[in-house]
C-alpha cells in the first residue's frame, strides 16, 4: 500500500491543528459531560435500587387493625389482632408463602457495662433473617433454631448497639441485660445501606429468639407477622389469601381495608420503580439535550472549517488532485478530530468516576453522598454517543468537503 | 514556428454565465490554434474574456461550447479524475495572486503536484531541490508565503507549475501583482523556459512583457480580435 498521500494528510493535519483544536475541544468537552452526567445519573439510579433492597425484596407485612364494615353480625370498630398461631394456619392454609415469620417488640432498657440505654427489642424467628436482610458479622450468628426451639436467653443486636455498649471490642459472647434478664450476645448486624425503615434504622435494634422474648414479654398477640410468597408474582394472591384465611378466623370482611395493617412491598417497589424511572428519563432528556448541543455545535465548527477550505481544495485541484483524493483527505481528517476529542474525553470521564467512586461513604445510614458519589461508568451509553456524534461530525466534515469537490478547480478557487 | 505540430486548438469557443436572470457571455466563439514551442501573449482590455479563456485552456473550467483538442485529443469528454491528471502533468498554470498553500512552506507547496503524481520521497526531494535551485530560492525553502516578498511567492508558484515538467505553461497575468524588478525575474525565466522548448500562453496588459512573445493574441468583447 502507497502510504505516500496519508502520510501527507497526516503532515497537514498537524500543520493546521491550531484551526481545529477547538473542535477538538469541543468533542473532547462534549464527551465528557456527557459521560459523566450520564455516569452519575446511572450510579444515582442504581444507589436507589440498591437502598432499596435493603429492607428486603417481596415482603407482605401484616399487623393488627380495626373493622370498618359490618359483618358477620359484629358491629365495626372491632380491633384486630394476630396471634402466634396464625403463623402455622396461615403456613398451611396458604402454600404460595415461601417464609413466615413473627415478630413482637417493646422498647426496653438495655444495659451492659453499666451503661443503661433504651432500646427497641424485638422477638423473632430463624426466618426472620432471611426476610429481613439480617446478616450478621463474621464470627456471629442470627437467632437459630435450637434458639428459638430451647428459649434460649441469645440476642443478635445492630452495630451502633454493640458500639454503644463494647466501642470497638467484640461484642459475640458478651453479656447484655435486657429488662432485667441477662441475654448473650451471638452475633452483631453487618452494616447495609437502607433507606425504607420502620422502628428506627436497623443498626439500633436488639433480636431475641421469639420463645425467649415471650418469657419476659407479657403481651399474648403479634406487632407483626412477616411473610414471603414463593414469587413476585404471587404477592397479591397472598396478600388476598391473608385476607381471607384470616377473616373467616377472626370475623372480618376480607374486603375490608382496615381490619388489617398490611405493607406489601411491591406496592412500594412499584412506586420506586416509577421514581427510577422518571430519574432515568429526566437524566436521559438532559443528557441528549447536551448531546444536541454538542453535535450542532461540533458540526457547525466542522462546517465553517472545511468551508474555509474551498479555497484550498481548489488549489489542490488545479495541481492535480483527484476528486475522492480530496473527500479521502477530509475524511481522515474528520476521523482524526473525531477520535482525538472523543478519546480523550472518554479518558477523562472515565478517570473522574474512577476517582470520584474511591471517596468513601459516610457510615451513618444512606446519605446524599451514596447517591452522588457512585456514578456508574457504561459503555453502553458511550458507544451511543460516539455513534450519534460521530454521524453528525462525519456529515459535516465530509459534506461541504464533498461539494467543494464537485466544483470545477477555479469555482472552488473563487470561493470566499 | 508556424509549420510546428498544433498543441492547443479552440473552435468555436463559447462560455455564458448564469448570473441570477440574465446569461453574461464571456467568450462569444473563439477559435485559435497555438504550436509546439510557441510563446504567445493573450491581450484585451478587462473584461475582455481573457482570464475565462486562460481557464478553459487550463483546464480548470469548462467551456458552454465549443472543442478544445489539447495535443490532438479532445478535452470534451473527459472525466474530471482525467482532467486532474492533464492539469497535474501537462499543464502548469501560474495565477495572478500566486494561489500558494499559506500554510506550507515553499518546499511543501513545490511538491504538491508532485504528490499527486505519485512520486517517491527521493525523487520530490531531488526535483524540488532542482526546481527552487532554478527560480533562485532554495534558501528560503522553509519559508512560508507569508514571509516571502510578491517576487518569490510567484517564482514558488512558478516552480510549482513545472514540478512535474509539464509541455505547457499557462500565466495569467504573472506579474499584474508585482513591481517591475520582480516582474522582470519572472519574465526572464519564461523566457528561459520557452528557449528549452516548453509551450507558453501569457496573459498581460503590458505591452514590454507581451514584447517578450512570439505572437499576441488580442482579445475583445469575448472573441478574437
Ligand atoms: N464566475 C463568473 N460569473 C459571472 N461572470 C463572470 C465570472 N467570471 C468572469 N465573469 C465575467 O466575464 C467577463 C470576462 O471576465 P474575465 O475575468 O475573463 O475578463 P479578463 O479579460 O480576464 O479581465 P481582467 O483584465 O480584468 O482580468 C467579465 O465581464 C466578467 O465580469
Ligand atoms: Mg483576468
Amino acid at each position: 500500500m502507497n502510504l505516500t498521500l496519508p502520510r501527507f494528510f497526516l503532515r497537514e493535519f498537524r500543520k493546521r491543528r491550531k484551526k481545529t483544536a477547538l473542535i477538538t475541544f469541543a468533542l473532547f468537552w462534549g464527551t465528557l459531560c456527557v459521560l459523566i452526567l450520564l455516569a452519575f445519573g446511572r450510579g444515582m439510579s442504581a444507589q436507589s435500587r440498591v437502598a432499596f433492597s435493603g429492607l428486603g425484596e417481596n415482603l407482605i407485612m401484616i399487623s393488627g387493625g380495626q373493622s370498618s364494615i359490618v359483618h358477620g353480625g359484629l358491629a365495626k370498630g372491632r380491633l384486630i389482632r394476630v396471634y402466634p398461631n396464625d403463623i402455622e394456619d396461615l403456613k398451611k392454609r396458604i402454600p404460595e408463602i415461601a417464609v413466615i415469620a413473627p415478630e413482637s417488640y417493646n422498647g426496653w432498657p438495655v444495659s451492659a457495662r453499666g451503661k443503661e440505654l433504651n432500646r427497641t427489642v424485638h422477638g423473632t424467628t430463624p426466618e426472620f433473617a432471611g426476610l429481613r436482610t439480617q446478616i450478621p458479622q463474621p464470627g456471629g450468628r442470627f437467632i437459630n433454631a435450637d434458639d428459638e426451639a430451647e428459649g434460649r436467653k441469645v440476642a443478635f443486636i445492630g452495630w451502633k448497639v454493640a458500639a454503644d455498649f463494647f466501642g470497638g471490642e467484640e461484642a459475640v459472647g458478651k453479656e447484655i441485660i435486657v429488662n432485667r434478664v441477662p441475654f448473650t450476645v451471638i452475633g452483631v448486624l453487618q452494616k447495609k445501606i437502607q433507606n425504607s425503615m420502620y422502628q428506627g434504622p436497623d443498626a439500633d435494634q436488639v433480636y431475641l429468639p421469639f420463645s425467649a422474648f415471650s418469657q419476659i414479654d407479657s403481651q399474648p398477640y403479634l406487632d407483626r407477622i412477616h411473610v414471603q410468597p414463593r414469587e413476585l408474582g404471587l404477592s397479591k394472591l397472598v396478600e388476598e389469601r391473608i385476607r381471607t384465611v384470616l377473616g373467616r378466623k377472626y370475623r372480618f370482611d376480607p374486603a375490608d381495608r382496615y381490619a388489617l395493617g398490611i405493607w406489601n412491598t411491591i406496592d412500594n417497589a412499584r412506586e420506586q420503580e416509577k421514581i427510577f424511572k422518571r430519574i432515568e428519563i429526566f437524566l436521559g432528556v438532559i443528557g441528549a439535550l447536551t448531546l444536541f448541543i454538542g453535535a450542532v455545535g461540533v458540526t457547525n465548527l466542522m462546517y465553517a472549517v472545511v468551508r474555509e477550505r474551498t479555497q484550498e481544495i481548489g488549489i489542490k485541484m488545479a495541481v492535480g488532485a483527484r476528486r475522492r483524493t480530496i473527500v479521502l483527505q477530509f475524511i481522515l481528517e474528520t476521523l482524526f478530530i473525531f477520535a482525538k476529542g472523543t478519546f480523550w474525553g472518554f479518558i477523562t470521564a472515565f478517570n473522574i468516576v474512577g476517582l470520584v467512586r474511591l471517596i468513601p461513604l459516610s457510615e451513618e445510614g444512606f446519605g446524599i453522598g451514596a447517591y452522588l458519589l457512585r456514578p456508574v461508568f457504561s459503555m453502553d451509553i458511550f458507544f451511543i454517543f460516539l455513534g450519534i456524534v460521530g454521524t453528525l461530525v462525519f456529515l459535516a466534515g465530509i459534506f461541504p468537503a464533498t461539494r467543494a469537490s464537485r466544483l470545477n478547480p477555479i469555482e472552488a478557487l473563487r470561493y470566499e | 514556428m508556424s509549420k510546428a505540430e498544433t498543441i492547443i486548438e479552440l473552435r468555436g469557443i463559447k462560455k455564458v454565465y448564469q448570473m441570477g436572470g440574465h446569461a453574461l457571455e464571456a467568450l462569444s466563439g473563439v477559435s485559435l490554434e497555438i504550436g509546439r514551442g510557441e510563446f504567445v501573449s493573450v491581450m484585451g482590455p478587462s473584461g475582455s474574456g481573457k482570464s475565462t479563456l486562460m481557464n478553459i485552456i487550463g483546464c480548470l473550467d469548462t467551456p458552454t461550447s465549443g472543442e478544445y483538442y489539447l495535443e490532438g485529443k479532445n478535452v470534451a469528454g473527459l472525466t474530471f479524475d482525467q482532467l486532474s491528471s492533464i492539469r497535474n502533468q501537462k499543464l502548469g498554470f501560474v495565477f495572478q495572486n500566486f494561489n500558494l498553500l499559506t500554510y506550507a512552506t515553499a518546499w511543501e507547496n513545490v511538491e504538491v503536484p508532485l504528490l499527486f503524481n505519485g512520486k517517491n520521497a527521493r525523487r520530490r526531494r531531488q526535483r524540488i531541490t532542482e526546481l527552487l535551485e532554478a527560480v533562485g530560492l532554495l534558501d528560503w525553502k522553509e519559508h512560508r508565503p507569508s514571509e516571502l516578498s510578491g517576487g518569490e511567492q510567484q517564482r514558488i508558484a512558478l516552480a510549482r507549475a513545472l514540478a512535474n515538467d509539464p509541455p505547457i505553461l499557462l500565466a495569467d497575468e504573472p506579474t499584474g501583482n508585482l513591481d517591475s524588478k520582480s516582474g522582470e525575474d519572472i519574465m526572464g525565466l519564461l523566457g528561459g523556459l520557452w528557449k528549452e522548448g516548453r509551450t507558453i500562453v501569457m496573459v498581460t496588459h503590458d505591452d514590454r512583457i507581451a514584447a517578450h512573445s512570439e505572437r499576441t493574441i488580442r482579445l475583445f468583447d469575448g472573441q478574437v480580435a
